[in-house]
């Protein structure tokens, strides 16, 4: 049982009510895991958000019935019961996403007789229930059944369990009518059929959600929000650049599922788009618009792919200086899937000491002098250092804080020397690990479950299906929603170890 | 309840955020605390905060009633003899696995369990004691909550928290069992809304009745679709079926408890909405003395950040990050830097502890009196990450609980054993043992 999460809990209220409040900003945060949050395992619920979800379901109900959404047929006080059943069974069959049984329509319905034995009007009675069906963990949890206890065969997902993955992935929402209209007729088995929503659901404007909750989260475009850079040292930067690179990231994203781009060429894809504040920032030719609008990188290689934005730079840094490590993790986890294990007790995140007269590099160095740190330093600290010529605030950078000349070479354990941020996406490019870690990102927020060793296999197979196919953004998704680890769940999906 | 007092109103603050309280009379305890005149409960506030706390300009020089303020404890003065300076305790079962000890000890916070080193599934602690005293509380069906989770910050939500633990480890510091993490609310205007929720002025008996039956009704019917899905899912939905079976047992107490007016304690304004956290701090603890005044609840847990918190407090002329801070490597600035950051806490602290002690109540003592305030962060230093030495400050008599005005000073008593008696002091029966190594209440904080 996945429990929508916030973004997901406003989405679906958008679209099951018309209700754009985004009532789930005041819940609790969503603790995440495996990098995103809307793992399954992870989302609890604790009475305070249960008391939030009732006090919100009461809103939600009266401002709907306020706005005339229940008015397709009208309460008879003398005979309320056609259209009162009317009103509950199609409201309870979107809001828990599947057909409802007469029996459950049946208890909905008592209320309408609890409220006429209070003296109430039968429209209270039909609130009463509206809002149960918002409480009812039909509706909070998307609930996918579970092969049969002793069963060694995984179950395959029903239509309408399907539906709602789907909705859920591109979306973060539920399923719109033409999509639950194909799981009725059972169609949502036929590959053909799949990828003809798949991509008509890509061309909606509601997969913006991929962009705000996948990219957001797979990219660290969110930690943007609550970056802090040294104001004294790094002054440049203003809440007017933090909102420019963080639309600027999501619109290059968003480039990725609406165009014909390979999704490995995040790396190192050589347009933007920015606003003039944001290319005189960057050092591009203005475009004379105060929004952003796209832009070829001609000759400023530097800034194509994601490691020439802002945002990513800023997040990876500290608020009074660059981290090539934390650069250096970053790439490893987000693109590579080769995290190091974390340092040894009591030497975590130590700060190289600051002497103004060191560089960056000769601080580094200092990771390689200790014999516990080297392992993994080794493999960190060239990729971020090859990013060393844009400072904390993503600007470029020729010189240091210390005045000395910034050096952004490296050398990586199997040899490859990297001199700067176009050999480091040269390096990523052509290494194998890059698309399988791809696709294990993308697989873990499709399903909400973190991958584990027993699920590499399907990665690798998924992703080069996927490259197979062309390698678009497009193509990865059509060859997750096709695998059997999005179709089915597995004995494992139902015991957690 | 339906009886009228003729109260006079008395102001307990002024200021930004400021609240009107009526003093708690006698009359209104739940019939749970009264016992003789005079008798008020006892309440437990716990305050969190992380990176540890710079220890040479912490700890008293001195053991014993007669010890001199340090440096980091100078803003507390004026309560100066409200205060036990608890040092040498030590909470061993918040050592990592390997790295990552700001969210094991954090997870350790209150539980003092060995976390389950998990970035997701299957993340494991155990209860925490505050949530062992709101089950208490509960049973007592003492207060309308059991207790009130309140913080600064909502979490992170973007990559790992803290080398390979899950971040619920590093938000929350309350577990009302071992695998389900207490959310706690960031929003000073919501937490003050559900403090009065379920009142509506004006309301006659009738619609009170109504409306309880109303909601009870809806908790009955979602409660139905839960059992439905009971035998239909694995052990790990199972889980989950638990935990919403348990959010819906508390929501039917809310429902149920609409008809004990809590109007007797009237708020005056709301909070004011900010996020600069001095003054969002200082909203929170209006909002601890509050419920505690009002008796909506007895138990409060804060967290001024959460677990590993880099943030940065420029209004202190700070630039880096706290926790980049904390990790100092003996470097002078870096320590002055943490100092300044402590005695910032250390005056957030201060402002609730002089709330509380202008609070009086029914038994002629103050709120502070009959309250323990405890004051803590997950470790000691924070560039080893000690767990052995931590900063612990109690405040309050807790109804004569406790003897403050000293500093004492353990030999890595477990923290537990702290707990133990922190519990039972507020009333819990039959604990002996607590977390993985708690043997028995802490002696002498009583004279």
């Amino acid at each position: 049982m996945h429990r929508l999460n916030r973004a997901e809990y406003n989405a679906t209220v958008r679209d099951l009510l018309g209700d754009t409040t985004q009532p789930a900003k005041d819940f609790p945060i969503d603790d995440h895991g495996y990098g995103f949050d809307n793992i399954a395992d992870v989302l609890s619920l604790s009475p305070l958000l249960m008391e939030k979800y009732s006090a919100a379901a009461q809103k939600l109900v009266e401002d709907a019935w306020t706005r005339g959404v229940f008015n397709s047929c009208t309460l008879d006080p003398a005979n309320p019961a056609p259209c009162a059943n009317e009103i509950l069974s199609d409201f309870a069959r979107r809001a828990w996403r599947r057909p409802v049984e007469q029996a459950e329509v049946d208890k909905l319905m008592s209320f309408v007789t609890l409220a006429s034995q209070h003296a109430d009007p039968p429209a209270e009675g039909v609130k009463l229930a509206l809002r149960s069906v918002l409480i009812s963990p039909h509706f909070l949890f998307r609930v996918e059944k579970n092969a049969p206890p002793g069963s060694t065969e995984p179950y395959t997902l029903d239509n309408y369990e399907l539906a709602s993955r789907l909705s859920y992935f591109l979306w973060s929402s539920m399923p719109d009518d033409a999509l639950f209209a194909a799981a009725e007729a059972g169609k949502l088995t036929d590959p053909v059929e799949v990828e003809a929503q798949v991509r008509r659901m890509l061309a909606d404007p509601k997969a913006r959600a991929l962009v705000e909750n996948f990219a957001g989260q797979w990219l660290f475009t969110r930690a943007l929000g609550t970056a802090v850079p040294d104001g004294t040292l790094y002054g440049a930067f203003n809440e007017e650049l933090r909102a420019a690179m963080r639309t600027e990231t999501e619109l290059f994203f968003a480039e990725f599922i609406a165009g014909d781009h390979k999704l490995k060429d995040i790396i190192d894809a050589p347009f933007t788009y920015v606003n003039d504040q944001l290319a005189a920032y960057y050092g591009l030719p203005p475009p004379g618009s105060p929004t952003h609008v796209r832009v070829e990188l001609t000759g400023h290689p530097e800034r194509s792919g994601i490691f020439g934005k802002g945002s990513l730079l800023t997040v990876t840094s500290n608020p009074d200086r660059t981290s090539p490590v934390q650069r250096g993790v970053w790439v490893l986890e987000q693109l590579l899937c080769s995290a190091p294990p974390p340092p040894p007790p009591d030497v975590e995140n130590l700060p190289p000491p600051i002497t103004p007269d060191m560089t960056m590099k000769e601080r580094m160095a200092l990771h390689r002098s200790a014999p516990a740190c080297q392992g993994c330093h080794r493999l960190m600290d060239p990729l971020g250092l090859s990013l060393e010529n844009f400072d904390p605030i993503g600007r470029w950078r020729m010189q240091e804080v210390s005045g000395a000349p910034v050096d952004a070479t490296g050398d990586m354990p199997d040899g490859a020397i990297l001199n700067g941020v176009r050999d480091m996406q040269t390096y990523l490019k052509q290494d194998p690990k890059l698309t399988n870690c791809i696709t294990e990102h993308m697989l873990t927020y499709a399903t909400g479950r973190g991958m584990n060793e027993a699920d590499h296999c399907a990665v690798v197979d998924i992703a080069s299906h996927a490259e197979a196919r062309g390698g678009r953004l497009v193509d990865y998704i059509l060859s997750i929603v096709s695998s059997s680890h999005f179709r089915q769940r597995g004995a494992e999906e139902a015991q957690t170890p | 309840m339906s009886k009228k007092f003729k109260l006079s109103r008395r102001t307990v603050l002024r200021g930004s955020g400021a609240l009107m309280a009526l003093p708690l009379l006698e009359q209104m305890l739940p019939r749970t605390a009264r016992g003789a005149p005079g008798d008020v409960p006892r309440r437990l506030a716990v305050f969190y905060t992380p990176n540890g706390i710079h220890m040479p300009k912490w700890t008293p020089t001195t053991e014993g009633p007669g010890w001199a303020l340090t440096p980091t404890l100078e803003p507390l003065a004026a309560v100066k003899d409200d205060l036990l300076v608890v040092s040498g305790l030590a909470n061993k079962p918040a050592f990592p696995d390997g790295d990552g000890h700001h969210a094991a000890a954090t997870g350790a916070f209150l539980s003092c369990a060995k976390v389950f080193k998990t970035e997701g599934t299957n993340i494991r602690v155990g209860i925490s004691m505050d949530q062992v005293i709101a089950n208490h509380m509960a049973a007592m069906r003492a207060t309308r909550y059991g207790s009130m989770e309140l913080g600064i910050d909502a979490g992170r939500g973007i990559g790992n928290c803290d080398s390979g633990y899950a971040c619920p480890y590093a938000n929350n510091i309350a577990w009302s069992g071992p695998r389900t993490p207490v959310a706690k609310e960031t929003n000073a205007q919501a937490a003050f809304d559900r403090l009065f929720a379920g009142t509506i002025p004006g309301e006659t008996q009738a619609q009170i009745e109504k409306r309880r039956a109303y909601g009870k009704s809806i908790i009955d019917v979602v409660r139905d679709d839960a059992n439905a899905l009971q035998g239909q899912l694995g052990a790990a939905d199972q889980q989950k079926l638990e935990e919403y079976f348990t959010s819906v047992r508390e929501l039917e107490k809310q429902v149920d408890d609409v008809s004990v007016p809590s109007a007797t304690c009237a708020p005056a304004t709301a909070p004011i909405l900010t996020e600069d956290p001095t003054a969002k701090t200082k909203a929170m603890m209006d909002l601890i003395v509050l419920a505690f005044q009002c008796d909506v609840t007895r138990v409060a847990t804060f967290m001024l950040a959460n677990a590993r918190a880099n943030k940065v407090y420029p209004f202190l002329g700070l630039s880096g990050g706290h926790h980049t801070y904390s990790h100092h490597q003996k470097v002078q600035s870096n320590y002055d830097a943490l100092a300044t950051i402590d005695r910032w806490e250390v005056t957030l602290l201060q402002y609730l502890l002089e709330r509380m002690k202008s609070v009086i109540e029914v038994n002629g003592m103050s709120l502070l009196d009959n309250s323990i305030v405890y004051f803590s962060s997950e470790v000691g230093d924070g560039d080893s990450h000690n767990h052995v030495d931590l900063p612990i400050l109690l405040a309050g008599r807790g109804g004569g609980a406790l003897t403050p005005g000293r500093h004492i000073r353990y030999q890595e008593d477990p923290l537990a054993n702290l707990y133990i008696y922190l519990m039972q002091a507020m009333g819990v029966p039959d604990v002996t043992t607590f977390g993985d190594d708690g043997t028995g209440p802490l002696p002498g904080l009583v004279v």
